[in-house]
């Protein structure tokens, strides 16, 4: 059966939208249902009005920063994944961002299959526990 | 106002030669001054007291002629101490105040009245005449005014006065006080129960004293003037080369630090002020190692902080075309060119990225030559209307036709077009409207240009970031359109223009860009 994921993916650069459509294209085992924003205020509205099995978070999002956006759907979901999108390689980003309920850190600039392996994990762990 | 100013850029040299010199003046004023009071009060003591011993000497040598009763003898010995030694007058009065003899013919039988000082130091009522127990007798009398210092002796009753026969010199006067004694027919002049005669007085004049003691106080005067003045210039050389030169030098020396300028030295000096000087110039070198070093670490985090920024701005746009590239659509034409043109797209953002990096680093002189803006515009616009970008944006353009050429670097200024209808277009993902518009204006020879777009604009916070000089490091982490908006801003300005912006959240960006027409 073909699994279903829903994906909010929030990024103020239009082409990195594009790019996660592009890559996380749906094959026979998984379907993906992508929905895009672009900025924080509104990406926050649609997590508050549907379910979604991944969220996938720019860091430096211009207006309320990546990791308040972060905190912010963490609070209203707890148990919901995120994976934050950064252009910077600093490693305290890593450790700030797991301190903060992320999941995973994903660089860019990344290639297909970097973004299909961290999506994955993600449901590979929840896969094994029912 | 301005005078008070004045006042206090009078330097030390002169402050401290004025108080010198009135120091000295005060000084000497009253030495002089007290001095002179001294020798003026010595001077009447030895006059007082020597015309005291001459009135003495005046009676002792007419005692002979009053006992005689010789009074032309009197007169004449009168008339003739007068003149000597600076005596003016030389009087005999009688008890009751009446001038007897004098050497000034006006004066005799002149009375002097009872309140007169003569009579008051041992008359101490004049109207009732009374001794008074405490004789304050004071026998000489000072009138400045008059320059004159009057002494007289009291005559004092004598045996051989009161029993000499006046008349034996065989003068009788009918003022003669007769009194029969012994039954005999002698005249007496004198009663025994006199104590006091009369009196000798004489006149003696100060002026030369007082002349004297004027020519000195000039003579004092001139040399507490000339010293003073002395003095003071000495004073105000010495200090000027001792203490103003050198401070002069040092002022002048912070004066310069304070401009940037650290590698002039300041002249030694002697002294303290010599330790200053080269302090001031130890401190000199220490501040030009600081700023050298600080120069560096500068440079060294602004390279890191570049190269954190390039990192950020590539990383997006390298995105799409890695993913892009990697999942190429398989079906159709349409797609598949879709697909090419966002990677060509993405591929030409890097390099502008590039391109301002190396504008920013390497800040290559531009190459000056006659250009037309209109025409770079149309350039860029028929450059991005190729990117998938600007597949829902409208350009329109309003290039007024009357614009002349300017002296400029094409090259930068489509760098500059370029990097702002890019940044239009990354605000306006949905679509929309970039108005472009070109003015000439003759009177100030101003171009102006304008790019308008329908985009999502930019908050206060980002503007006035923007908007600070020399910003060539962005904006951190949350919008590249720093580095590109620096860029172009530098480009304007290298060309001697001027660019601002203007945007609200919601309704739209509007840069400006003035060029001058020149020669």
């Amino acid at each position: 059966m073909q699994r279903q994921i829903k994906i909010l993916a929030i990024d103020s650069k239009e082409i990195i939208l594009k790019s996660i459509r592009k890559a996380l294209n749906s094959d026979e085992k998984t379907e993906y249902i992508i929905t895009t924003s672009g900025t924080s205020i509104e990406g926050l509205k649609l997590i508050r009005n549907d379910i979604y099995d991944l969220v996938l978070l720019d860091l430096a999002m211009p207006g309320i920063n990546g990791i308040e956006v972060l905190k912010r759907i963490k609070k209203f979901n707890y148990d919901i994944p995120i994976v934050m999108l950064s252009g910077y390689s600093s490693k305290s980003s890593y450790s700030d961002v797991i301190s903060n309920g992320a999941e995973n850190l994903l660089l860019k600039p990344f290639t297909t299959a970097e973004l299909k392996s961290v999506v994955s994990n993600i449901f590979k762990a929840d896969k094994s526990t029912g | 106002m301005n005078l008070l100013n004045r006042l206090k850029y009078i330097n030390i040299s002169t402050r401290i030669s004025i108080l010198l010199a009135l120091i000295i003046v005060l000084t000497m004023g009253i030495f002089s001054t007290l001095s002179l009071l001294k020798q003026e009060d010595d001077s009447i003591n030895i006059i007082t007291n020597n015309s005291n011993q001459l009135c003495a000497t005046i009676e002792k040598i007419l005692r002979f002629s009053m006992l005689e009763n010789r009074r032309d003898e009197i007169t004449k010995a009168l008339k003739d101490i007068v003149g000597k030694d600076g005596i003016r007058t030389v009087r005999i009065l009688n008890h009751e105040g009446l001038i007897k003899y004098s050497s000034k013919q006006s004066d005799i039988n002149q009375q002097i009245s009872q309140s007169n000082p003569r009579c008051t130091g041992c008359h101490v009522n004049k109207d009732n005449m009374l001794v008074s127990s405490t004789k304050n007798f004071v026998n000489y009398r000072i009138d400045k005014q008059k320059n004159l210092v009057y002494n007289f002796l009291p005559i004092y009753n004598a045996h051989s006065c009161y029993t000499s026969a006046c008349h034996s010199s065989g003068e009788m006067s009918s003022s003669i006080n007769l009194k029969p004694t012994n039954g005999l027919q002698t005249f007496h002049y004198h009663d025994s129960s006199q104590t006091v005669l009369g009196f000798i007085e004489i006149e003696v004049s100060t002026e030369k004293i007082a002349s004297n003691l004027g020519h000195t106080r000039s003579q004092l005067i001139l040399i507490t003037i000339i010293i003073a003045l002395l003095a003071s210039i000495l004073t105000y050389f010495s200090i000027r080369t001792l203490v103003g030169k050198p401070v002069k030098n040092l002022v002048e020396g912070t004066r310069r630090v304070a401009k940037g300028n650290l590698k002039q030295e300041i002249p030694p000096g002697k002294a303290e002020l010599g330790e200053l000087s080269h302090s001031f110039n130890l401190m000199q070198k220490q501040l030009l190692t600081t700023q050298s070093q600080l120069i560096e670490s500068e440079k060294l985090a602004s390279i890191g902080k570049l190269a954190d920024e390039i990192a950020y701005e590539i990383s997006n746009p390298l995105t799409g075309i890695i993913v892009f590239s990697e999942n190429l659509s398989k079906d159709s034409g349409e797609d598949k060119i879709k697909d090419y043109k966002v990677i060509h797209t993405e591929a030409l953002r890097i390099r502008e990225i590039v391109r301002n990096i190396l504008t920013i680093t390497k800040r290559e002189l531009p190459e000056f030559k006659d250009t037309n803006v209109n025409e770079v515009i149309n350039h860029s616009i028929s450059i991005v209307n190729k990117l998938s970008n600007f597949q829902n944006i409208q350009i329109v353009n309003r290039l007024q036709k009357s614009v002349p050429n300017i002296s400029a670097d094409s090259g930068l200024l489509d760098q500059v077009f370029l990097n702002l209808l890019l940044i239009s277009s990354e605000s306006m993902s949905n679509g929309g409207i970039i108005n472009i518009s070109t003015n000439y204006f003759k009177d100030n020879g101003e171009i102006d240009i304008i790019f308008s777009d329908t985009g999502k604009g930019m908050s206060e916070q980002i503007l006035q970031k923007l908007s600070a000089p020399n910003n060539t490091s962005g904006l951190g982490s949350t919008e590249r359109t720093g580095i590109s908006l620096a860029v172009c801003k530098n480009i304007i300005e290298m060309h001697k223009g001027s660019l601002s912006i203007e945007s609200k959240p919601g309704s739209g960006t509007s840069i400006l860009i003035k060029l001058l027409v020149n020669s």
